[in-house]
């Protein structure tokens, strides 16, 4: 595969029309991490996203790139909102899969002398893994509601406040959401997940801040040197996945009917103004509700475990909840021109830059927060949208460290009672309910986090604010 | 009978049986196995499972997709599965369980969906295989 180096952090896969490219293929990487994305199919996967009619500028690679299901994890693409497709794939099973973070009124020190007590009632507090039921129970037209309604229906509850909504992308709530295009199954499979962490690499981490690389940024997101956070990461759990699952059954009848092909089943689509593609996308912003219905649950769960070992005077604010599995519809500028164009952003995560009309008023001159997870045990970050997203990537870039290992060799030779060693040597508690979890995201699986963010910081894509480091670790 | 597949994010399984028929059992027996502990599962009841699809590999998909919301949606622990009619628009089946129990059946993984990655699903050595790539 040709691969050409622009600059320092930035590739390109030329189009090649006798592939059936569209258009280029733009990887942000460095040239250490280069020689790891080369090792699996990402790329070939970018490429094949390059072929998806409509689609308007590059096929787009994030630094944290890994190998998905026909769109590559880490992979963003536009597609003209008149004439392109919307393919399930460019957002993947877990719709709206994302990260919430929580600022405290505790220091580390405070947190450090209360770590065990704490991490074990939130454990409690909170229902993760494989078997994880919640305990708010819907009935189905509650679940309705919570569908069009999002973080705001659990809010309306009592379980948190307005300051809540207002800090989380398109305020908890996608407009035109419709129940009615999300299948009974999927219904069903989400009743009574709401408030749950659910498994995977979803994970629940107790952090400090320990560094502020812009502190004009941290000052208004209220964060500051060795204050307490929290870092939620989790989706829409399995109404989301059966909706992806629903609309990939119908898709392969449906290409066929619009005359469609493309190279990967998996990267199935059909065209935006269809009635198709527009139930799949009603469907998509109802599931992306319920994941931020989902997060907004899981504060309320959190805030009570905090509270039962700090007292009620203790605060926790949300400073940003943005999603990385989504496909949304927005308006950008392209060679100059205003474009109307469907997102799709499969591990991805959107960056708008200071000035941007969508942000909300605290944040309207620093940029959007941009929060990028790291692996278990070392560092998540804190960044803010800078121009550069605008002019390049449609307001997006990575969402995390990147996988490395396969959850197979993750556990091969490994115990994991010395992997909670280390980390308790480290200061790091961890809490799973199974052993093979805390195996399956050691540090090692990923690729170095902070080599992520240095490539869409120097590229001018986002910028620093803050490094984080785990207290404590739930893993889903 | 079946072997656990890597993937860099995910997991796999490559299913082996006699026959089309068996390798559809096999394959959701393996999506079970990956799912939860299955030694305890008791054949108490009989569950129908059918799965519409225009060919081999989108009907072992949404047969699969079928089991999984069983398993996930309908919360239910799943032993042996008996596929009773193989058309090439249609499948249909019957598994053998019981209500989960989560002290009895411990989950292992959430299954989030089923792929077309590198799926495959054909005559090999006297058989069929198919391998199947499961989001996680």
């Amino acid at each position: 595969m040709q691969l050409e180096p622009i600059d320092r952090f930035r590739y390109r896969i030329p189009r090649d029309a006798t592939r059936g490219m569209r258009t280029d293929v733009i990887v942000y990487s460095s040239h250490a991490l280069l020689e790891q994305i080369r090792k699996d199919t990402s790329l070939d996967q970018a490429v094949n996203v390059s072929m998806l009619p409509g689609i308007v500028g590059p096929s787009l690679a994030m630094p944290d790139i890994h190998q998905g299901y026909g769109f590559p994890i880490g992979g963003v693409a536009a597609t003209d909102w008149q004439n392109g497709v919307v393919s399930p794939g460019g957002v993947g099973f877990d719709i709206n899969c994302g990260v919430r973070l929580i600022r405290t009124s505790l220091g580390a020190a405070e947190v450090r002398a209360q770590l065990k007590p704490l991490i074990d009632q939130v454990f409690r507090d909170i229902p993760c893994g494989a078997g994880g039921e919640g305990p708010i129970q819907l009935k189905p037209r509650e679940l309705d509601d919570v569908l069009v309604k999002g973080a705001q229906w659990v809010v309306e509850r009592g379980f948190g406040n307005a300051a809540d909504t207002e800090f989380t992308e398109e305020r908890g709530a996608l407009a035109d959401a419709d129940p009615r295009q999300v299948s009974e199954r999927a219904k069903e499979r989400g009743s009574r997940q709401l408030g749950t962490l659910g498994s995977g690499n979803h994970f629940l981490e107790i952090q400090y801040v320990e560094q502020i690389h812009d502190a004009a940024a941290a000052r208004a997101m209220g964060l500051e040197a060795g204050q307490v956070v929290v870092l939620v990461h989790c989706g829409s759990r399995g109404l989301g996945h059966q909706v992806c699952t629903d609309y990939l059954a119908q898709m392969g009848a449906a290409m066929k009917k619009y005359n469609l092909t493309v190279p990967d089943r998996q990267l199935a689509c059909v065209p935006i103004s269809s009635g198709e593609g527009q139930s799949y996308l009603a469907a998509t912003r109802a599931a992306a509700n319920f994941a931020w219905a989902n997060r907004q649950a899981i504060l309320h769960f959190l805030r009570g475990a905090f509270q039962r070992i700090f007292g009620p005077s203790l605060r926790m604010n949300v400073v940003y909840d943005v999603c990385h599995n989504i496909a949304k519809r927005e308006r950008h500028r392209w060679d100059g021109e205003k474009v109307d164009v469907l997102v799709h952003r499969k591990g991805a995560t959107r960056a708008f830059p200071p000035g941007h009309r969508e942000l909300p008023e605290a944040y309207r001159a620093i940029g959007q927060p941009v929060l990028i997870p790291g692996s278990m045990g070392t560092a998540s970050w804190v960044l803010v949208g800078a121009e550069g997203a605008m002019r390049e990537t449609f307001g997006s870039v990575c969402h995390g460290a990147g996988r490395l290992m396969s959850r197979t060799a993750a556990k091969k030779g490994r115990n994991a009672r010395e992997v909670e060693k280390k980390l308790e040597e480290q200061g790091i508690l961890v809490r799973s309910e199974t052993r093979d979890g805390i195996l399956e995201e050691i540090p090692e699986a990923y690729k170095d986090v902070d080599a992520v963010i240095d490539v869409v910081d120097q590229a001018g894509l986002a910028r620093k604010v803050a490094r984080l480091r785990p207290l404590g670790v739930i893993k889903g | 009978m079946f072997e656990v597949l890597e993937h860099a994010a995910d997991v796999g399984f490559r299913a082996r049986a006699a026959s089309l028929r068996e390798v559809f059992e096999s394959a959701a027996e393996a999506l079970v196995a990956l799912a939860m502990e299955t030694e305890s599962i008791e054949a108490r009841e009989s569950y129908p499972l059918k799965a519409a699809g225009d060919s081999p590999e989108s009907l072992l998909v949404n047969w699969l997709s079928e089991v999984l919301y069983y398993l996930d949606g309908r919360r239910l622990a799943l032993g042996r599965f008996t596929v009773s009619e193989l058309a090439p628009d249609c499948v249909r089946g019957t598994a053998l369980g019981e209500p989960r129990d989560p002290s009895r059946h411990p989950a292992l993984l959430v299954v989030k969906g089923v792929t077309y990655h590198q799926l495959k699903i054909e005559p090999q050595a006297g058989g069929w295989i198919a391998e199947v790539f499961l989001d996680v």
